[in-house]
């Protein structure tokens, strides 16, 4: 054990002086955590995966308006009043074209005053009535970022039919009510004796009869959900911890040139005892690399505008995934490291597989945005088990019994690449 | 069970490598007495450190047998490791760490600790003239403080047999002048050395007996002078060319 402890240690000496080795563990996937994050969640935002954020410009300033933000301002859509930079209708669809709101939605001036006067006229008397001249509509108007995926977008159009909907039936329900309380006063007609009651005949129809449970109430209430920070900061913490693969590789190969490997065979320590004690530094790297890029997420984040990483249910499984990702990415590196025969070598197949590895695993684009062919063949890529199984934790809130199998698959990879090796060594 | 009088005892040992059209090892035999300073001589490509990775270990032979005193390599490996060192022809050293950390991890890998290991690293930087520059990076040292560390690396189990794979290319004759001396005390106390170098004339200094091998065999061995007088040779180099030919090996 001591013997592995030293090896740990001379490893950590070796790269604590190799700048340029720690500006690629560390700077390069906490950059790209933060770049890839920010671009996903302008992608996401015209997607729909995350709250979409709408401009409302309320130049009624009367009933209709503020109904109307009632109604629209829900879990999903986050509706942000206009009228401070966005003073008119050209600013706003501006504002929207530009890309710094997914939806735009204008309410015009005088739209209470149409409203009413279209109710009055509809429950007037015959006599009272002017056939001849048309109604004028409330014309709400509505801007769409032309980058908005379609169903978000009919999704939006959709909400606000029924939101107009729901405003124009309530607004008739309560003249109806107004009428018929007028006619059973005229005729004398006692309340009980009505086939509609008169008072509170609005709260009556309007009251819901459907109910519609979303699925997605089963999630325990803690896990984060999806967003693209939790998908974000576990995806990229997983890549730098699997590029430490070419590190790795890079110093078994110098020993091999430099005939240390010579040297250290002809000493009293096993080849195994060799692995450990690399495996173990760049794990205790892994798990830096980790820490910063969570740290990065929980504190950075908010300050960009985006949410803030969070782990609240079962940390010790994260810390789980993280520890058997990382052995499995440093025993890829001393297999790499045995098998390649120079560094350049080693390099290019190292950045080449790592890259391809993410890209299947889910990494850069989510599992379930690829086509069929290419989510049947994730399954072959150690980054999608470590992926797969930190999401299920952050997002689903699965359990580690629920995880286990990705996790046997990252510890049966290890176990191959060790063997694997070994055997490359003794040929 | 092997007689122990020998430090190092190869028996015919045969090492093939792929595609090659000789073996590199036919039939080697080699018996290296204890307390003996033994070179092993030869041109280029005539199997000097294949014979030297097969007796220290880093390569299995195809066939044949290797003791090393009395210990058979393949059942007592680790007792084996404990009392040989091998001083690679390469420098091997991290080139980022001291010469300090590197003897250090060097003695540590030995299973040495404590008091013991910061006395054996005292006394190791002393035979390299190092004390100075010991806490130097050995990237920024001289060649020939290089070579010096190389050797002493390979001190600090105090080894019963030494291995040395031509410890002197490539330095000034201040520093190999250092080294023999060490050499010559290191064997003074009692340690076996088995030497392979192209340096004829620094073989016949230091080596109380000298093999010389051809095509993976050994074609000739002895005391330097008794060899030099059988053969009518009036220098080594002149037996040497005599033994292996004059045509040029690595062509």
């Amino acid at each position: 054990m001591s013997r592995i402890i030293t090896i740990a240690g001379k490893e950590l000496r070796l790269l604590g002086r190799d700048r340029a080795g720690l500006l690629v563990l560390f700077l390069m996937p906490a950059i790209l955590v933060v770049i890839i994050t920010l671009v996903q969640t302008n992608v996401m935002q015209r997607s729909g995966l995350v709250k979409t954020r709408a401009l409302f410009l309320d130049l009624d300033g009367q009933a209709v308006g503020s109904a109307l933000y009632k109604l629209l301002n829900t879990e999903n859509l986050h509706l942000v009043g206009g009228n401070k930079k966005e003073k008119t209708a050209f600013d706003l669809e501006k504002a929207v074209r530009n890309g710094k709101y997914q939806v735009g939605i204008v309410v015009p001036k005088g739209s209470t005053k149409i409203l009413r006067r279209n109710i009055a006229h509809l429950f007037a008397k015959p006599a009272q009535k002017n056939e001849k001249t048309p109604l004028e509509k409330v014309r709400l108007k509505v801007f769409f970022d032309p980058g908005i995926m379609p169903g978000l977008r009919a999704g939006i159009t959709a909400r606000l039919q029924m939101a107009v909907q729901t405003l124009s039936f309530e607004a008739k329900f309560s003249a109806l009510e107004e009428v018929l309380k007028k006619a059973s006063a005229e005729l004398n007609v006692p309340a009980e004796g009505s086939p509609l009651p008169a008072a509170g005949l609005r709260e009556l129809l309007v009251r819901p009869v459907f109910s519609l449970s979303d699925n997605a109430a089963t999630v325990p209430s803690k896990s984060g959900g999806y967003n693209p920070v939790q998908q974000n900061v576990i995806a990229w913490a997983l890549f730098g911890i699997f590029f430490t693969a070419i590190p790795i590789a890079g110093t078994m190969i110098k020993e091999r040139v430099s005939a240390i490997s010579d040297r250290l065979a002809t000493l009293p320590v096993t080849p195994l005892q060799l692995f450990a004690g690399k495996i173990a530094a760049y794990v205790a790297v892994c798990l830096c690399q980790f820490l910063l890029i969570a740290l990065l997420g929980a504190c950075l984040f908010p300050h960009l505008g985006l949410p803030a990483f969070t782990v609240t249910e079962n940390p010790a499984g994260i810390l789980l995934i993280v520890l058997l990702s990382s052995l499995a990415a440093c025993c890829y590196g001393i297999f790499l490291g045995t098998a390649c025969k120079s560094f350049e070598q080693a390099s290019t197949i190292g950045a080449t597989t790592v890259v391809a590895t993410a890209a299947i695993g889910g990494v850069m684009v989510p599992v379930y945005a690829m086509p069929d062919i290419m989510q049947r063949i994730s399954i072959i890529s150690p980054m999608n088990w470590g992926l797969n199984a930190g999401q299920s934790l952050l997002m689903r809130g699965s359990s580690l019994a629920a995880i286990s199998p990705d996790l046997y698959r990252l510890a049966l990879f290890c176990l191959l690449m060790i063997v694997l090796s070994r055997l490359q060594q003794n040929r | 069970m092997n007689d122990i009088k020998f430090a190092v005892e190869a028996r015919g040992l045969i090492k093939r490598y792929k595609n090659a059209d000789h073996p590199a090892l036919d039939s080697f035999t080699l018996k290296v007495s204890q307390g003996e300073f033994f070179g092993l001589l030869g041109p280029n490509g005539a199997g000097k450190t294949t014979a030297l990775s097969i007796l220290c270990g880093l390569l299995p032979p195809d066939d044949g047998t290797v003791y090393i005193l009395g210990m058979a390599p393949e059942q007592q490996a680790t007792k084996i490791k404990q009392i040989l060192s091998v001083v690679p022809q390469e420098i091997a050293l991290y080139n980022k760490l001291t010469a300090r950390e590197n003897l250090t991890f060097f003695g540590k890998m030995y299973g040495l600790r404590g008091d013991r290991l910061r006395a054996r690293i005292k006394r190791c930087l002393e035979i390299a003239g190092l004390t100075d520059s010991a806490d130097q990076p050995v990237s920024t040292c001289s060649g020939g403080i290089r070579r010096r560390l190389n050797l002493v690396a390979a001190l600090l189990n105090e080894p019963a047999v030494l291995f040395l794979d031509e410890p002197t290319v490539g330095i000034d004759a201040q520093s190999r002048r250092l080294i023999h001396r060490q050499l010559q005390t290191i064997n003074r106390q009692g340690t076996t050395i088995l030497y392979t170098t192209h340096y004829l004339e620094e073989a016949g200094e230091l080596c109380g007996r000298i093999g010389i091998i051809d095509n993976g065999r050994l074609i000739e061995e002895g005391r330097p002078d008794d060899l030099l007088s059988t053969s009518n040779s009036r220098t080594l180099d002149e037996l040497f060319l005599h033994l292996t030919g004059t045509q040029l090996r690595d062509a």
